[in-house]
């Protein structure tokens, strides 16, 4: 009789319930929206990182991301490869030389990293070969061809078959220097990685440096849960001097915004529960004074106050229920189309990419985050009764039965 | 059982230059299986009185005795228990539960002391029937007139088998035949079962069936007398 009389009676004035249930519904679907499209721009932002530019993981020495010189080389890099062939966790790897050193045209010079590539394992770890907007992938086949990026294309002048001199400190400690020729042009996600390296074949730059081995090699495992224990079987067979590190190690400011994001989420749900227990305080307040008569009406039948505590609850309780659910069902909808069409951000595209984000992102909310909403939302509503409960039993039945609304 | 009223006042607007005083310094003494009618003019405090002799207001001052207890002393919790088993209601709005029906409002009293579903749904119907609503036992109180509302009122105050029943003018908005019909009910519970009924009235034919009548003017009691059986 309870849940009969507290669910008719949320359904007493349907104008007043259906308006705070649209608010709510609207601003479920906002938030589950803007956690789902914050999921989704950090989860594009992690795996642009690690397709582009850090893969799952790298081998250093282990003081060459601190003071990147020429000379520090992996230690029994050849070895290592023959043993990185044997694990079956690993899906691929490539082995790079890098210079850090000058790109110069005819117009202008910039600082770059020289990526000397195995152009067959290179286009196996990162979709660069496939992504080369202008002219072509690098070959056997010619002297010195580079690769550069459109962003540094632009600010050199330079087009595919301009003339580029690359130079760096060789192993001597003196400057070397060649020219190389434009091959093609090509565009990452991320403006900053663009700006900051070119591509030629290894053995061009070895040839120039005067240096055998390798500076880094990237890995790609074939399961991320087994990251952790291809790290370590790694770590054994490397030399004391090396290190392997993972994309979160490699990318430490990308793993804290990761971290945060959970809590940032939580921040933003929070906000939204307190706006929308507000809002439902509000509305109970106004539905439960306005039958305050009522009310005086079942203390004076004999319902006792515990009981009358528990209707006004039950009402609170469905209304979130009620919201919390259309809510849902309304954001699994608009979700489950914009994981279809995506979310083009074609405008901000500049910006975009100076975070390492596509342009097209699609929102992604787990189950996990839908449960978290629904009790919260549930929680907060059956909370928001408690307030005008507690006004209305404070009062004597008769008093309570001559007030007029 | 009887209930007894020491010295009750109840003063509105106490702290105002106007207090009304709609019960005054009053003694009064009801017994179990007593028909009594209150009489008096609009205003001279009969619903006042009714409340506080049924518990659900609190006097200015003065005690309510039930048995020589004062209710006044009772827990909200054992006051609203107390209320539930012993004392029925007919308001003199009705006051029904507009979300219910008349059947579950009949119910719905009968479900607090704790009886079965089919008990109260055995019970109400009956009673239902009894004051003339066969017909209307699922229909919401907006959709009935004042008088079946008067009656479902009625039958609520009358489910839970209270010792006393508090009715405010409880005819008020009925026609002769179903004033008789629910006199007759009423009187026939007095005499079988005892039940004690105060009524608050103006209606001449609740007063010649009243055994006790008491006139009650700006809070004071002019008149009490016993009546003989009219025969
Ligand atoms: N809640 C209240 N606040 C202030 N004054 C009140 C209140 N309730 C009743 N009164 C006053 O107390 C007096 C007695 O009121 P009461 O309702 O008991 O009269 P009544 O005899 O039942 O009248 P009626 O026949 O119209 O129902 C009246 O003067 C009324 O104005
Ligand atoms: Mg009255």
């Amino acid at each position: 009789m309870l849940l009969k009389l507290a669910w008719r009676n949320l359904w007493r004035n349907k104008l007043r319930t259906s308006i705070v249930l649209g608010a709510m519904v609207f601003g479920l679907v906002g938030v589950t929206l803007m956690i789902g499209f914050m999921n989704g721009m950090m989860d594009n932002m992690i795996s642009n990182a690690i397709n582009w530019q850090t893969s799952h993981l790298q081998v250093h020495q282990k003081d060459y991301s601190a003071d990147p010189e020429i000379h520090k080389t992996i230690s029994r890099s050849s070895q290592l490869q023959v043993q990185l062939d044997k694990m079956t966790q690993i899906k691929t790897w490539a082995s790079r030389h890098l210079a850090q050193g000058m790109i110069a045209s005819a117009r202008s010079t910039r600082g770059i990293t020289i990526n000397g590539i195995d152009l067959q394992k290179e286009a196996l770890i990162t979709p660069l070969a496939q992504n080369i907007y202008d002219g072509f992938w690098l070959d056997d086949k010619g002297r010195n061809p580079i690769l550069v990026s459109k962003k540094i294309a632009q600010r050199l002048k330079l087009r595919v078959g301009s003339k580029v001199v690359l130079t760096f400190t060789n192993k001597n400690g003196d400057v070397s220097g060649a020219a190389f020729r434009v091959r093609g042009l090509f565009k990452t996600p991320s403006s900053a990685f663009d700006e900051m390296n070119v591509f030629v074949r290894k053995a061009d730059l070895k040839v120039l440096s005067g240096i055998e081995g390798d500076h880094e090699i990237a890995l790609l495992v074939n399961d991320i849960k087994q990251l952790e224990s291809v790290k370590r079987k790694i770590h054994v067979a490397l030399a004391q001097s090396d290190s392997v590190q993972n994309w979160e190690e490699l990318q430490p400011m990308l793993a804290a915004m990761s971290a945060s994001m959970a809590s940032s989420n939580i921040i933003i749900l929070v906000i939204f529960v307190l706006a929308m227990g507000f809002g439902i305080v509000n509305i109970l307040l106004m539905s439960v004074f306005e039958r305050t008569c009522e009310f005086g009406v079942l203390m004076a039948v004999g319902m006792q106050k515990h009981k009358i505590l528990q209707l006004i609850l039950l009402e609170s309780t469905f209304l979130g229920v009620v919201g919390a659910t259309l809510g849902l069902l309304c954001s699994l909808a608009a979700l489950s189309i914009l994981k279809v069409t995506g979310i083009s951000l074609s405008s901000l595209a500049d910006g975009l990419s100076a975070m390492g984000l596509d342009t097209l992102l699609y929102p992604k909310v787990s189950g996990s985050d839908f449960a978290l909403i629904f009790i919260t939302v549930v929680l907060a509503s059956s909370l928001a009764g408690l307030y005008p409960a507690r006004q209305i039993l404070k009062q004597e039945p008769a008093q309570a039965m001559s007030e007029k609304h | 059982m009887s209930i007894k009223l020491e010295q009750l006042c109840k003063t509105y607007n106490v702290d105002t230059d106007f207090p009304v005083h709609a019960v005054n310094h009053l003694d009064l003494e009801i017994k179990q299986g007593e028909f009594v009618a209150v009489m008096g003019p609009s205003g001279s405090g009969k619903t006042t009185l009714l409340n506080m002799l049924g518990g659900i207001d609190t006097p200015t001052s003065g005690k309510v005795l039930i048995d020589d207890n004062n209710i006044l002393e009772l827990h909200d919790k054992q006051l609203i228990a107390f209320r539930r088993d012993n004392i029925g209601f007919i308001f003199q709005d009705y006051s029904l539960l507009p979300v219910l029906t008349a059947l579950e409002n009949v119910e719905f009293v009968m479900q607090l002391q704790g009886h079965s579903e089919e008990e109260c749904r055995k019970r109400a119907t009956d009673l239902l029937i009894r004051v003339g609503l066969a017909e209307h036992l699922h229909k919401r109180p907006a959709k009935l007139s004042g008088g079946q509302q008067q009656r479902v009122a009625v039958a609520r105050a009358l489910a839970p088998s209270p010792k006393f029943v508090m009715a405010d003018e409880p005819t008020a908005n009925l026609d002769a035949k179903s004033t008789a019909e629910l006199l007759d009910i009423m009187q026939q519970l007095n005499e079988q079962e005892g039940t004690t009924f105060i009524f608050s009235t103006h209606d001449p034919r609740v007063i010649s069936r009243a055994k006790r009548v008491i006139v009650f003017e700006d809070g004071l009691k002019k008149e009490d007398t016993i009546q003989a059986e009219s025969p």
